[in-house]
């Protein structure tokens, strides 16, 4: 038989780097398969079930016929009306669901195809870093060039806009932005979003706020919404995420709201790329939207526990950290004559500890590694029993 | 105030032309019989649904699944693969879930070609066969299709006429407008030409089990050769009614699934673990659910063929496919395929797909999806009849 023929990729695939939490995937299973007790702290992926509620209404909806067809794109109407008045009751932003809401198979599908819809090669895309890896990757993939704006403690996590150079700015078409932040737990005040709203004005560019941790806050310090912003509709969008809020990332369930042509932009990109979300997971959406905020405020005080188990073990041991008001992460500085990468193997190898690397989220995350409060109470103490053996 | 790049590269979309007409002609209370969308109407079977209403309650099924699909719904396909086809295919290393078939296409594009590349895809065609590459930065060369012409000398001639040499070839058999079939010495010229030239051959197989009159379809991988060139897209949307699911799959080379695996890595997280559990036991359980499906289908295209043939308009009945493709009658022809949809929409409450919608081949034709019951068919064969009995 002759031999197979040379297959050869596109350039935006060669130029990409691991996908990190593939990689950490992939060194979680020889840890585990080697018989490790390990503490998975690493991927923001909520180990607490989807409320019972939500599931219920699920099984009504895969029995309806009208939901094995092939769903719009852009999600179903009674879906979008769920969100705009989500949108209504949490944070008062009034949105008109036919135009200014579109369903998202996650967020994470949102992020990337937000570049496929707005960016042309060449175009210039700001987005926060150390930050979610698929902005940089989604950005590359539209053949645009990632610029990042550093998050450091000395700048209190927020980005520093007037650092752009003019020759970016021009060629500047959208900036990704997010609080509460990931990985370094950080929320922005009102002012920073008034600020981005001046920016985007002034430079023409799509602001686009990523709000996937809106919703687990600590002390009632509830996150506003970026669309709460004066002006905020008329320059960008927000991306939410169903997976933290309700603990349902594995539904795949989001949705991007705000500015309609930019809506409507990326449903446009989305309609030619996927057949949207299957509808019965929708119908759970919208019962999910409806969830009474005391089933949340359960979440949030389980995820405050396991922060306050871990924060006073850290402190114990002495890593520096700043305690978070919102986010279910804890974002730690490496010990001195450590890197990221070297503590986080250290963690794995003498503790059992799976955390993840800070610069695996931008070379401005080197120094940190990030801790995922996804494990219960007395996982977390664990955790920091074992540390202090270790330190 | 905003641009949307990509998007502006593809051609307008006929099919909303016809989709807003046949909305204004409902809310004015018209019964219009819709035969569109390829949009199946059947339920999926009981046993698929309990499974995933099962599934959804455990709580280990709520978190982030893999992007590749589970081992167990990779093995399923790999098992169908070889029940159905004598394939072999290793669920490791050549096989990944895609949520759906247009989502693992159009990646697979972005994966495989970019600015200076092309494509080569039969005309007419499914949209989403050209749009992908578009989207993705390449370009397209169109492979005229259809009854009147020999497929090999066109696609031959549209390969020596591109320069640079296209890298892709995409097609689909049983062939979504035309519904054109082959059989398996088609595909083993297909193998021949694509080794001989280089090319990465791409085989959307959406319509494998809808098939009519004791047809097979053959599958592209059981050519010899032909992992050693492409891949093979199989969906659960048609077969077991599951279009909603949205469940796909793309098997076979494994350079190639490898590249569809790890650019999906970075733009999703997969499907949701319970739709994987129901797509396993679809495709593991009772097979009895696919063949009643098709034979619904049969019987619908059998009462268009016979309505269509009372209004005289002789249609040849299709093998395979969802669709029937109709050639406009003489006297209608030249008024081209959208407005040929318009009349029949306004005279005759019907809605079908002007085939100029799957390209500019297509334009001498219209498409009928087979997806109202047999009652509603006949009911728009009669409003086909009226409307043609008024003449151009």
């Amino acid at each position: 038989m002759s031999p197979r023929i040379q297959v050869s990729l596109a350039d935006r695939l060669r130029s990409l780097p691991p996908y990190l939490f593939a990689e950490i995937d992939r060194l979680k299973k020889e840890a585990l398969a080697a018989g490790v007790d390990l503490i998975d702290v690493s991927i923001g992926d909520p180990d607490i079930p989807t409320p019972e509620h939500i599931v219920a209404s699920m099984k009504g909806a895969v029995e309806k016929p009208e939901h094995h067809r092939y769903p719009s794109s852009a999600g179903m109407l009674s879906y979008r009306a769920a969100v705009a008045e989500w949108y209504r009751r949490r944070f008062s932003v009034t949105l008109d669901p036919a135009t200014e809401v579109v369903a998202l198979i996650g967020s994470k599908e949102g992020v990337a195809n937000m570049p496929m819809a707005f960016v042309n090669p060449g175009d210039a895309v700001l987005y926060t870093s150390p930050g979610y890896p698929v902005y940089p990757i989604g950005t590359l993939f539209a053949g645009g060039e990632g610029f990042p704006l550093p998050l450091t403690k000395a700048n209190g996590f927020l980005p520093d806009l007037d650092s752009v150079p003019a020759e970016i700015l021009r060629r500047t078409r959208l900036f990704f932005f997010n609080y509460p932040n990931n990985p370094t737990s950080a929320s922005a005040p009102k002012e920073f979003f008034e600020q981005v709203v001046r920016f985007a004005e002034q430079h023409n560019l799509i602001a686009c706020h990523d709000a996937a941790y809106s919703e687990i806050f600590f002390n009632g310090k509830r996150p506003p919404s970026f669309l709460e912003t004066e002006g905020a509709k008329e320059v960008g969008v927000e991306l939410h995420s169903l997976s933290k809020t309700y603990n349902m990332t594995g539904w795949r369930l989001g949705f991007a709201c705000g500015h309609p042509e930019i809506v409507g932009g990326l449903a446009k990109i989305k309609s030619n790329i996927d057949s949207g979300a299957f509808q019965a997971v929708q119908e759970a959406g919208i019962t999910a939207l409806q969830t009474d905020d005391h089933v949340l405020s359960g979440i949030r005080q389980t995820y405050q526990a396991r922060r306050d188990a871990l924060a006073e073990g850290l402190r114990q041991v002495g890593i520096e950290f700043d305690l978070p008001d919102a986010t279910f992460y804890i974002w730690a500085r490496v010990p001195s004559g450590h890197t990221s990468a070297s503590f986080v193997e250290l963690l794995l190898k003498k503790a059992g500890i799976m955390a993840t690397p800070g610069n695996g989220f931008g070379a401005a995350g080197e120094g940190y590694i990030r801790f995922a409060l996804t494990a219960p109470v007395d996982r977390m103490k664990e955790a920091a029993e074992r540390m202090k053996t270790l330190l | 105030m905003y641009e949307f790049v990509r998007v502006k590269r593809l051609p307008p979309y006929v099919f909303a032309v016809v989709n807003q007409i046949k909305m204004e002609a409902r809310r004015r209370g018209e019964d219009i019989v819709d035969l569109g969308m390829g949009n199946p109407d059947l339920p999926t079977p009981k046993h698929i649904i309990d499974k995933m209403t099962e599934a959804a309650h455990n709580p280990k099924n709520h978190r982030y699944s893999a992007s590749r699909g589970i081992t167990q719904l990779r093995c399923a396909i790999s098992e169908w693969y070889k029940r159905r086809y004598d394939v072999d295919i290793d669920p490791e290393t050549e096989a990944v879930a895609t949520i759906g078939v247009k989502e693992g296409y159009s990646h697979l594009m972005f994966g495989m070609v970019g600015p200076g590349d092309t494509v080569m895809c039969p005309t007419p065609a499914y949209p989403i066969h050209p749009y992908a590459p578009v989207l993705a930065g390449a370009e397209v060369r169109s492979i005229p299709t259809g009854r009147d012409y020999d497929f090999f000398a066109e696609m031959e001639k549209a390969y020596k006429n591109t320069w640079p040499r296209p890298k892709v070839l995409t097609i689909s058999f049983p062939h979504n407008p035309t519904t054109e079939v082959i059989d398996e010495s088609f595909f083993r010229k297909v193998v021949d030409f694509a080794k001989e030239n280089k090319i990465i051959v791409v085989h959307d197989f959406a319509y494998a089990d809808m098939l009519f009159d004791g047809y097979k379809a053959p599958s592209f991988l059981q050519v010899p050769g032909a992992k050693d060139v492409g891949v093979e897209f199989f969906s659960m949307s048609k077969s077991y009614s599951m279009a909603g699911w949205r469940v796909g799959f793309c098997c076979g080379n494994p350079e190639i699934v490898s590249a569809l695996v790890k650019l999906k890595s970075y733009l999703d997280y997969g499907m949701f673990q319970p739709l994987q559990i129901a797509a396993i036991v679809a495709l593991r359980g009772p097979q009895d659910c696919v063949l009643d499906i098709c034979r619904i289908h049969e019987s619908r295209r059998d009462a268009l063929i016979d309505g269509l043939k009372q209004a005289g308009w002789e249609v040849p009945p299709p093998k395979a496919t969802m669709f029937v493709w109709a050639q406009i009658p003489d006297e209608f022809r030249k008024m081209g395929s959208l407005e040929f949809c318009k009349f029949l929409l306004k005279e005759g409450k019907v809605a079908v797909s002007p085939g100029i919608g799957f390209g500019e081949e297509g334009d001498g034709h219209v498409r009928f999806a087979l997806v109202e019951n047999e009652h509603r068919t006949r009911q728009a064969t009669r409003g086909i009849k009226k409307a043609l009995g008024k003449g151009a």
